[in-house]
């Protein structure tokens, strides 16, 4: 149970990392950017959030498969196929959630600064601090939405023990069984999870607040 | 956007000053401001704005602009930070004047109190009403101790019987500082009781320059509908 556990919480944590590691930027650039392809991003983001996982986990263990285009790195039913299938999960709803977030402030708020002679430098760690607390719910909705998921894990991962069973495949696999009380446990972990993931989004919230 | 060589202690000066936002064009062939105060004013989208954030540097602009080392902005809208309006004002002196935490403390109490938000030191900022925060984005334009102050309607939301305070505060800090002071304003009074000269934009353009004290003279049909308004009967 710990070890499933424990991989949940590692590949969710790995996907959602390189997922914000993108969608950030992404937001940042889709909010204060020039080019016309902005809007190509938002839109690419905005319609990834209907992506269904299964989708997702279909694409990528076929890319894959062993006779497929990435057959040769080998990595299906790997937690690296699983972590690169849920950072495509999760990737637009952080995306989505930071363009809301960082076009939320006043768009004036670095002009104002600048026009008070604070030195750029602060101003971005000023600003930085107006939308920490949104980019931080950004990126806990990412990690709900990861550790949740079970299509794509499933798929990628191939719920093998001590390899890439997670809490969500491992829930089926005990259903599946009739086994309702092991499933019962699986999921009260995984709502556990949450919860201390979420304790600590606000308390990291109200430190920035 | 060239500087010209450093200009006489606290002045604004601009020289063949052009600037765009949008599609709105600026165009000053020549702008100063000293202590004495320059205001500027003109109807909605005359430009008073943007020649305020062209001659702090803050949008491009093509011409020559001297303005002092350390300048200061109140804007029509003020932006606050996430904060209460004591951190608010004291977050900025520390960044804007590289102080010590104390002194921008300290330094930030008094401008509140100046303004007479101290009972608000703790209350966050954006719950602030919108006379409020035009206070406090006065606050924190003074306690950076400017050499060039910039206001943008400064007072267009303050109470009317608040604003002559105000005014005494501005020209109290110019009067003692020597700060030079430009303030695009919509209220006659505020260009009376705090700039000796005045230019009149329209379509991005001065129409007039003159002195404060000449303007019922300027033959302006704006600055007669200001005039107007001024001698409504009570």
């Amino acid at each position: 149970m710990l070890a499933i556990a424990g991989l949940s919480v590692a590949i969710s944590t790995a996907s959602t990392a390189i997922a914000a590691l993108f969608a950030i930027p992404g937001a940042l650039w889709i909010v204060h950017g020039r080019s016309r392809a902005r809007a190509l991003l938002h839109a690419v983001f905005t319609a990834g959030l209907g992506l269904p996982p299964v989708a997702v986990g279909l694409a990528v263990a076929f890319a894959f498969w062993r006779s497929g285009p990435f057959g040769a790195v080998d990595l299906l039913y790997t937690p690296g196929a699983m972590i690169i299938a849920q950072t495509i999960v999760v990737l637009p709803l952080i995306g989505t959630l930071g363009v809301v977030t960082l076009g939320g402030g006043d768009p004036t708020l670095a002009q104002q600064l600048a026009g008070l002679g604070v030195p750029r430098r602060t101003r971005l760690t000023l600003l930085a601090r107006e939308v920490a607390p949104g980019l931080v719910a950004a990126v806990l909705a990412g990690f709900g939405r990861g550790i949740a998921e079970v299509g794509a894990a499933q798929m990628t991962g191939g719920n093998i023990e001590g390899q890439t069973r997670v809490l969500t495949t491992a829930t089926m696999l005990s259903v599946g069984k009739g086994d309702f009380g092991e499933a019962f446990g699986y999921v009260a972990v995984l709502l556990g999870i949450m919860i201390v993931v979420a304790g600590v989004a606000m308390t990291l919230q109200r430190r920035w607040a | 956007m060239g500087l010209i060589e450093a200009a006489s202690v606290n002045e604004v000066a601009a020289h063949g000053l052009a600037a765009r936002r949008g599609t709105f064009g600026l165009n000053v062939d020549r702008f100063a401001a000293t202590p004495g105060g320059t205001a500027v004013l003109g109807p909605n989208g005359a430009g008073k704005t943007t020649l305020l954030l062209a001659l702090q540097g803050l949008i491009a602009s093509r011409g020559a602009i001297a303005r002092p080392a350390r300048c200061a902005a109140v804007f029509a809208r003020p932006a606050v930070l996430r904060a209460g309006a004591l951190s608010n004002v004291a977050t900025i002196v520390r960044a804007a004047c590289a102080t010590t935490a104390h002194d921008a403390e300290r330094r930030a109490r008094r401008v509140l109190a100046d303004v007479g938000l101290e009972a608000f030191a703790r209350a966050d900022a954006r719950t602030l009403s919108t006379g409020q925060r035009q206070r406090l984005a006065l606050a924190r334009a003074l306690a950076v101790e400017p050499e060039a102050l910039f206001l943008d309607e400064p007072f267009a939301n303050i109470d009317a019987d608040g604003r002559p305070a105000l005014r005494e505060l501005v020209a109290g800090y110019v009067a003692a500082s020597g700060c030079a002071l430009v303030v695009a304003t919509s209220f006659l009074a505020d260009a009376a009781a705090l700039c000796e000269r005045c230019v009149v934009l329209h379509d991005g353009s001065v129409t007039v320059r003159c002195d404060v004290a000449q303007l019922a003279g300027c033959g302006d049909p704006y600055v007669g509908a200001l005039l107007a308004e001024a001698r409504l009967p009570a």
